[in-house]
C-alpha cells in the first residue's frame, strides 16, 4: 500500500486524491484495495465525490466510482466538479438574476418610433413606447410593456417568466400577447372595433385578459 | 414517402404565396395530409394568406437551429385538421438557412406527410436555393406579362440545372376579355414561349384578393379561381381534369347596359 490514493472525507463528501504520476490501472488497483479496507468505516452512506490531482476522463470517473461501490456499501450520488472558477460564475449569475427579477418591473426605459414589421425591441427592464407596433414587429420585456400608439403586433411582457407583468396600450389590438409563459392570441375573426380605448392585459389563474384601463383593474396592479 | 412540390416564380407578386396556399388547401380538402413551408425569410406572408399570424411562436429558422422540434412548430390550419404551416422568421434574413439544412428538413418531414408544398421568395438568391434544395417538383407560377414570362424562363433553366425532375406551368390571373381584343397573351402564347407543361391556368378574379384578406383560400368556392385551383390539385394529384371555360359570364345589368351602350 501506498499513497497513490488518499481519501479525504467530510460529512457528505468525499475527495478523493489521485497522484497524477502513477498509471491508471494502479491508480483503479489502489482505490479498490483502499475502499476494501475502510469499509466498515463508511457504512452504508450516500456522498458526494470529487477527484484531485489525476485528470480523469468522465468515462474513468464512472469506473473508479462503480470500484468504490463493489468494493464498500458507500453510494455515489454525484461527482462535484471542484472548480472555484465555475463555482463562481454560478454564484454570480444566479445573484444577477435575482437582483434583477426585484427592479426590473420598477426600472424602465424610453422608445420613441414606430415599430414596423421584422423589427424586435428587446429590453431588461420595463418599457414605455411612444410609438405604434405595427404587425410583425415584436416587443420583448421582462417587466411591463406600455405603449403610448396602438399596438397591432407582438409583445412579450415579463419575459423572464415574471407573471405579474402587464401591457398597456392606447389602441389594443395585437396579433399575439405573452406574459411569462402564456400565450394568447387575437380572435380568427375580430369584429369591426375601431373604437380607440386604453386598455390593459394582464395574467391571472393562467389566462391573459384584455380589459379597459379603469380605476378597479389600475388598483390590481402590482408592480 | 411525401412528395416536395415547390411554388416558384422568379418575378415577385405573381401568385406564389396565393397558389401556395390554395393549393395546399385543396389538397387538404382531398384528404392529403399536407405541409406548406414559407421559406420567404424576413418577408414572411404565407401566414397572414391563410390566416395564421396569430399563432406563430416558433418558426422555420429555430426548426433548423434546433430551438424548437418541428412538432412545436407546426401550425394547425383553422379548417383542415390535415394541413399544416411552417412559418418563416420575420426576423432573420435568408442566410439564416442554408440548402443543406432544407434538404434535411423536408427529408424529414416526408415521413410525416404527403404533400410539401415550399412556397419560394421571389428572386434567384439564397432564398430561392433554400427552397428548391429539396424539392422533387416545381410549379412555376407565372402572369401573362413579358417580364413575369421572362423571369419564369430563367426560373425553368435554373430548375433544370437544378435537377427538379418535373416542372409544371401555373398562368395567373388570366383575363380573357384582354386576350380577346389581343391585348394580353393568351394561356398558350406563353406555354409556347416557355415550352413547360401547363397544369392551370388562373383567371384575374377579385375573391382572391378578398379571400387573402380574410386570411381564408378559396379553393373550391363558387367562383372561378376557386374552381381553377381545385382543377390544379386534381392534377397535382395525377387526374385528368378538362380547362375551365373562363369565359367572363356578364351579369344581367352588364348586358343590359351593353344593349344601351350600342
Amino acid at each position: 500500500m501506498n499513497d497513490t490514493v488518499v481519501i479525504k472525507g467530510s460529512k457528505s463528501g468525499i475527495i478523493l486524491v489521485l497522484s497524477p504520476d502513477a498509471s491508471y490501472e494502479t491508480l483503479k488497483k489502489d482505490v479498490a484495495a483502499k475502499f476494501q479496507a475502510s469499509a466498515s468505516f463508511w457504512g452504508a452512506a450516500s456522498k458526494a465525490i470529487s477527484f484531485k490531482g489525476y485528470e480523469l476522463s468522465d468515462e474513468q470517473k464512472n469506473e473508479i466510482i462503480d470500484i468504490i461501490q463493489n468494493n464498500c456499501q458507500l453510494s455515489i450520488v454525484c461527482i462535484m466538479e471542484d472548480d472555484p472558477l465555475v463555482e463562481s460564475a454560478f454564484r454570480k449569475s444566479i445573484e444577477d438574476h435575482a437582483i434583477k427579477d426585484k427592479d426590473i418591473s420598477n426600472t424602465g426605459q424610453f422608445y420613441k418610433g414606430n415599430l414596423r414589421s421584422g423589427q424586435v425591441l428587446d429590453v431588461e427592464t420595463s418599457i414605455i413606447i411612444i410609438g405604434d407596433i405595427k404587425p410583425g414587429a415584436k416587443v420583448i420585456s421582462k417587466g411591463n410593456v406600455i405603449i403610448l400608439g396602438s399596438l397591432k403586433g407582438n409583445v412579450y411582457a415579463g419575459a423572464s417568466g415574471n407573471p405579474n407583468a402587464f401591457v398597456v396600450a392606447l389602441d389594443m389590438h395585437p396579433v399575439q400577447i405573452r406574459i411569462a409563459d402564456t400565450i394568447a392570441r387575437s380572435p380568427d375573426n375580430p369584429g369591426k372595433s375601431s373604437k380607440y380605448e386604453t386598455k390593459i392585459a394582464f395574467l391571472e389563474d393562467g389566462n391573459i385578459y384584455i380589459e379597459p384601463l379603469d380605476k378597479d383593474v389600475i388598483s390590481d396592479i402590482r408592480l | 414517402m411525401g412528395e416536395v412540390i415547390v411554388i416558384t416564380s422568379g418575378k415577385g407578386g405573381v401568385g406564389k404565396t396565393t397558389s401556395t396556399a390554395n393549393i395546399g388547401t385543396g389538397l387538404a380538402m382531398m384528404g392529403k395530409k399536407v405541409v406548406l413551408i414559407d421559406t420567404d425569410i424576413g418577408l414572411r406572408n404565407l401566414d397572414v394568406i391563410m390566416g395564421l399570424e396569430n399563432r406563430i411562436v416558433y418558426n422555420l429558422v429555430d426548426v433548423v437551429e434546433n430551438n424548437c422540434r418541428i412538432k412545436q412548430a407546426l401550425i394547425k390550419d383553422k379548417r383542415y385538421p390535415n394541413l399544416y404551416l411552417l412559418p418563416s422568421a420575420q426576423t432573420k434574413d435568408k442566410s439564416a438557412v442554408t440548402p443543406e439544412q432544407m434538404k434535411k428538413l423536408t427529408g424529414e418531414l416526408r415521413n410525416e406527410f404527403d404533400y410539401i408544398l415550399l412556397d419560394c421568395p421571389a428572386g434567384i438568391e439564397q432564398g430561392f436555393k433554400n427552397a428548391i434544395a429539396g424539392a422533387d417538383r416545381a410549379l412555376v407560377v407565372t402572369t401573362p406579362e413579358v417580364s413575369a414570362v421572362r423571369d419564369a424562363d430563367r426560373i425553368i433553366g435554373l430548375l433544370e440545372a437544378n435537377e427538379i425532375k418535373q416542372t409544371h406551368l401555373i398562368v395567373n390571373r388570366l383575363r380573357t376579355d384582354m386576350v380577346k381584343e389581343g391585348n394580353m397573351m393568351s394561356s398558350d402564347d406563353v406555354v409556347e414561349i416557355l415550352a413547360v407543361d401547363l397544369i392551370g391556368i388562373v383567371p384575374d378574379d377579385e375573391h382572391i384578393v378578398i379571400s387573402a384578406n380574410n386570411g381564408e383560400p378559396l379553393t373550391g368556392s363558387d367562383c372561378q379561381a376557386g374552381q381553377a385551383y381545385m382543377n390544379i390539385c386534381k392534377r397535382v394529384l395525377g387526374e385528368e381534369v378538362p380547362y375551365l371555360d373562363l369565359e367572363v359570364t356578364k351579369t344581367f345589368f352588364q348586358k343590359f347596359a351593353a344593349i344601351f351602350r350600342r
